[in-house]
């Protein structure tokens, strides 16, 4: 064939399949192929069911409802049946199910290497380990657990004490500061928050509608006090330096400088004396005096509040039939006993404390594990004053140290020896669900069961207003080849010869349910809580105004070029065990986090004073770190204050968490409370580096 | 002016005209044996079912409905293909001779496998597609039969005795009898046009979330 004849046969073929489907329809199966890429996930149809339990990735233990599709969790819903979140979720509830495939989380049991990396071994080999290293520690175990609500601490006290050892810790939240100011002020049992019942809510430092307590019971109340197109039955006063989503939601904010919520508190203290309003009790006379100091100029002068604004605020608390004064520390965990004694004074002032909407007296569950240590006594316990005196060589190094659902080393400011304590203790085991911080300074890392994954507990969170206990059974069995703690535990006394009196966790729950009057199945197959207002004391409290004088410090100021920094804490960053959950990261905002930079908010008098400009990235220095920020300018935050979001900088963890932004506790140090003696932290004085 | 000669092939190639037209030809008959036979079948795979289910057996011999496998769940989900532990309820253990159920019980039973797992579905639709059965089973009281109704669009299987052949598109790695958007659209429009208060619309959001 010639040429011309090539191209004329070639242009019959061409003809021919342009005659023909083949192209046309190689085209549109391309289309198709191009939707269908290998790598998109696949939806895995099939029945949908409705499990109740309760999150206990959340601290205050909210209930939930976990949609299953052909048994696999899918998400997290309200579940209306829960008395305590009443069908509402928060950020952290919202993500149990995404987290339990979260990128972080641990598969298999690990063991560090001499060479300082993790190697996979059998859960038969890390139980030797434990039991071998346990034996080996008799008498010289310590622990540290990050769920206080949890029954499965008894099961930790209850074996460490029989193997010789009491050295037991929470990790610091709320609940020590209020437990230590509630039993100087008259307090018997722990103190709780009758918000439902508050036509008036005073928050000092508080961010209840965002992260402080039991956050999903605090928005249905404050939703409830407020209906919409009606007349509000709650008001809502707070007092802090950033308005955050409290503030947006109160009637009144008055911003006040870090730091300074104890001045603030004995500010209001002195005009709800001076209006006369305060009816006499023993006591008062002294605190009166100690309160006088405190005239709205001076409050006006120590915490930039305006004095006629707290005037007005005083005059509103004043005409509430059902006022409440509540405090809170703004990183939720190193606060002082001050300001909440200074609280706690208000309400007694307004003749109000142990009546309906006001500060409760609620009981402590009483111990059902044999040998266990009761819950009062663990979470009067200060874990950074140890950590401190052993790191100092004060107090010896444990020879064993575990590690439950928590992330010290991250959570811990500058200072408080948590390094320093890994590694003076020759074996320290980790008991978590992600790959955490501490998890990666552990010599034994062990995969738990996640809250959806066991059966657990919750036993009145901290802000509740009444006594309660909830139940978590499990959805679905456990990912991957994680287990439930408790069981591990309960499983190396059985090994060790210790009794414990209970043989699992379910029989655990059963006799804890039991032994306060609840019913275990009738919990577990609702979701529901348990509620019981006989085990609220009376109480009769007390003006300690010589506790009180001893806590209180001069507010720290800042110099001509320095300013204060103010932690702002919100669920949707997670919480330091699960770092930001993958799910949650819609949720945090570029004045939060922008890219891997945190973001320093700021009103345009600081950014003048600091010498910076909107967007600009600056180095930050505190006494303890030096960081690098992005500016924002936001007018509602106090002058000579930066705000900045906690619950960022890990360098552990996955994508999703890892070297975005700044770990803010670094900036912070430890000083103990006058008084009290408390560990307390969380401001610091920043200036430009 | 003297004629130029541009071609570059041998005077010899110009004596065979008839050639050109030919070459043309057959170029264009090969091309459409290609095109319309050839390559279209080299598109497509056939594949069989993990089981040869009989559904004569199972619908005819034994009464069992459709509906008892294929159902609409009370939330309005539909129940697709049964589950392995569905099938276990009367196949705990080889119940006859049929070699095929004996595979059955002994892969899929035995060992736990889910069987609707490795089911080819003929009619499956992309995630991309939110299709539900509910809204289309409405009228299944006008329809002669549920066999009828369900063959409007899906291929009739009551009456066999083996699945039929699992053709699928090697490129898009489609069954040959996915129902594509033209048609759905089609039946839309019918259906508006029967009854305008209808909800099938051929909005986009309707079938794509």
């Amino acid at each position: 064939m010639n040429r011309r004849g090539f191209l004329k046969f070639a242009a019959g073929g061409t003809v021919g399949l342009a005659a023909s489907p083949v192209i046309w329809n190689t085209l549109y199966d391309a289309v198709y192929w191009t939707q269908n890429w290998g790598w998109i996930p696949r939806l895995q149809k099939g029945a949908s069911e409705y499990l109740p339990t309760i999150s206990k990735v959340c601290p205050s233990g909210t209930g939930i409802r976990v949609r299953l599709v052909g048994g696999r969790p899918v998400r997290a819903l309200g579940n209306p049946g829960n008395a305590m979140s009443q069908g509402a979720l928060t950020a952290l509830a919202a993500a149990e199910t995404q987290l339990q495939v979260s990128p972080a989380r641990l598969k298999t049991p690990l063991k560090r290497s001499p060479d300082g990396a993790y190697v996979a071994i059998s859960w038969e080999e890390a139980e030797k380990m434990l039991r071998d290293k346990a034996l080996e520690a008799r008498g010289a175990m310590a622990c540290i657990s990050g769920d206080p609500t949890s029954s499965v601490n008894e099961v930790f006290t209850g074996f460490m004490n029989a193997m010789g050892s009491d050295d037991f810790y929470f990790m610091p939240g709320e609940e020590l500061p209020a437990l230590k100011a509630w039993s100087l002020m008259g307090g018997q049992g722990r103190l709780g928050y009758d918000i439902e019942h508050s036509d008036f809510v005073l928050s000092i430092g508080a961010n209840f509608l965002e992260s402080w307590g039991t956050v999903a019971r605090n928005r249905k109340a404050f939703s409830a006090g407020r209906p919409a197109g009606q007349k509000p039955a709650l008001k809502v006063a707070y007092a802090g330096p950033v308005q955050n989503n409290t503030a947006a939601g109160a009637d009144w904010w008055l911003p006040i400088r870090p730091d300074t919520e104890m001045a603030l508190a004995l500010g209001v203290a002195h005009l709800v004396i001076k209006k006369g309003k305060a009816p006499f009790r023993i006591g008062l006379p002294a605190f009166a005096a100690l309160a006088e100091r405190y005239d709205p100029a001076t409050v006006a002068k120590l915490t930039g509040v305006d004095a006629a604004r707290l005037e007005a605020v005083v005059d509103a608390l004043l005409e509430a039939q059902k006022p409440l004064v509540i405090t809170g520390s703004p990183l939720g965990a190193g606060g002082a006993a001050g300001p909440i004694m200074a609280a706690i004074a208000i309400n007694i002032l307004l003749d109000r404390v142990g009546k309906e909407g006001n500060l409760v007296d609620l009981s402590f569950p009483s111990p059902v594990v044999n040998g266990a240590t009761h819950i009062r006594s663990l979470l009067a316990r200060d874990l950074v004053a140890w950590t401190q005196a052993v790191a100092a060589g004060k107090a010896p190094a444990p020879k064993m140290l575990m590690i439950y659902d928590a992330n010290p080393l991250y959570a811990l400011p500058a200072g408080s020896g948590m390094a320093e304590v890994l590694d003076r203790t020759p074996f320290t085991v980790a008991l978590a669900s992600f790959m955490s911080e501490t998890c990666a300074r552990c010599d034994l890392v062990l995969p738990a069961a996640m809250g959806l994954e066991r059966f657990d507990d919750a036993c009145t969170p901290y802000g509740s207003g009444q006594f309660s206990y909830s139940i978590a059974a499990p959805v679905v069995e456990p990912f991957y080849e994680a287990r439930p703690a408790g069981e591990l535990i309960i499983a190396l006394a059985q090994e060790l010869g210790v009794d414990l009196g209970v043989e699992d966790m379910p029989q655990l729950l059963h006799k804890k349910a039991l032994s306060m009057g609840a019913d275990f199945r009738a919990l577990t197959e609702s979701g529901g809580v348990f509620t019981d207002d006989a085990q609220r004391s009376p109480v009769v409290p007390l003006f300690n105004t010589a506790a009180l004088q001893a806590a209180i410090t001069t507010p720290a100021g800042s110099s001509d070029a320095s300013v204060r920094l103010a932690p702002v804490l919100v669920l949707g960053m997670g919480t330091p065990q699960t770092a930001i959950p993958p799910f949650a990261t819609k949720i945090i905002a570029d004045y939060q986090l922008k890219g891997m930079d945190s973001v320093a908010q700021m009103n345009s008098a600081t950014a003048a004073k600091l010498g910076v400009r909107q967007g600009e990235r600056v180095k930050l220095q505190s006494a303890a770190a030096t960081v690098t920020v992005l500016v924002d300018l936001f007018e509602g935050v106090q002058t000579d204050t930066v705000a900045l979001c906690a619950g960022l900088g890990h360098t552990a963890f996955d994508e999703f968490s890892r070297g975005k932004g700044i770990n803010i506790t670094t900036l912070t140090s430890v000083s103990r409370e006058p008084g009290t003696g408390l560990s307390v932290w969380g401001g610091a004085e920043l200036a430009r580096a | 002016m003297e004629e130029r000669n541009h071609s570059t092939a041998p005077d010899t190639a110009q004596s065979c005209r008839c050639c050109g037209w030919g070459a043309f030809v057959v170029g264009l008959v090969a091309a459409l044996i290609l095109g319309w036979w050839v390559l279209p079948g080299l598109m497509k795979e056939d594949k069989k079912q993990p089981v040869a289910f009989n559904h004569v057996l199972h619908v005819q011999d034994q009464g069992i409905s459709c509906e008892q496998c294929h159902f609409l769940r009370k939330d309005g989900s539909f129940s697709g293909l049964p589950t392995t532990a569905s099938c276990a309820e009367c196949h705990f253990e080889v119940l006859g001779s049929d070699p095929e159920e004996a595979l059955f019980v002994r892969n899929y039973v035995r060992t736990g496998r889910e069987i609707r797992g490795e089911w080819l579905v003929y009619q499956k639709q992309p995630d991309n597609v939110l299709f539900s059965h509910a809204p289309h089973l409405g009228d299944l009281e006008t329809a002669a039969s549920a066999a009828e109704l369900c063959s409007r669009c899906h291929l009739d299987v009551s009456a066999t005795t083996t699945p039929p052949v699992y053709t699928e598109n090697r490129l898009s790695g489609y069954s040959q009898n996915t129902m594509l958007m033209w048609e759905c659209e089609q039946c839309h429009a019918d259906t508006r046009l029967r009854d305008p208060e209808s909800h099938a619309s051929n909005a986009c959001f309707v079938c794509h979330k």
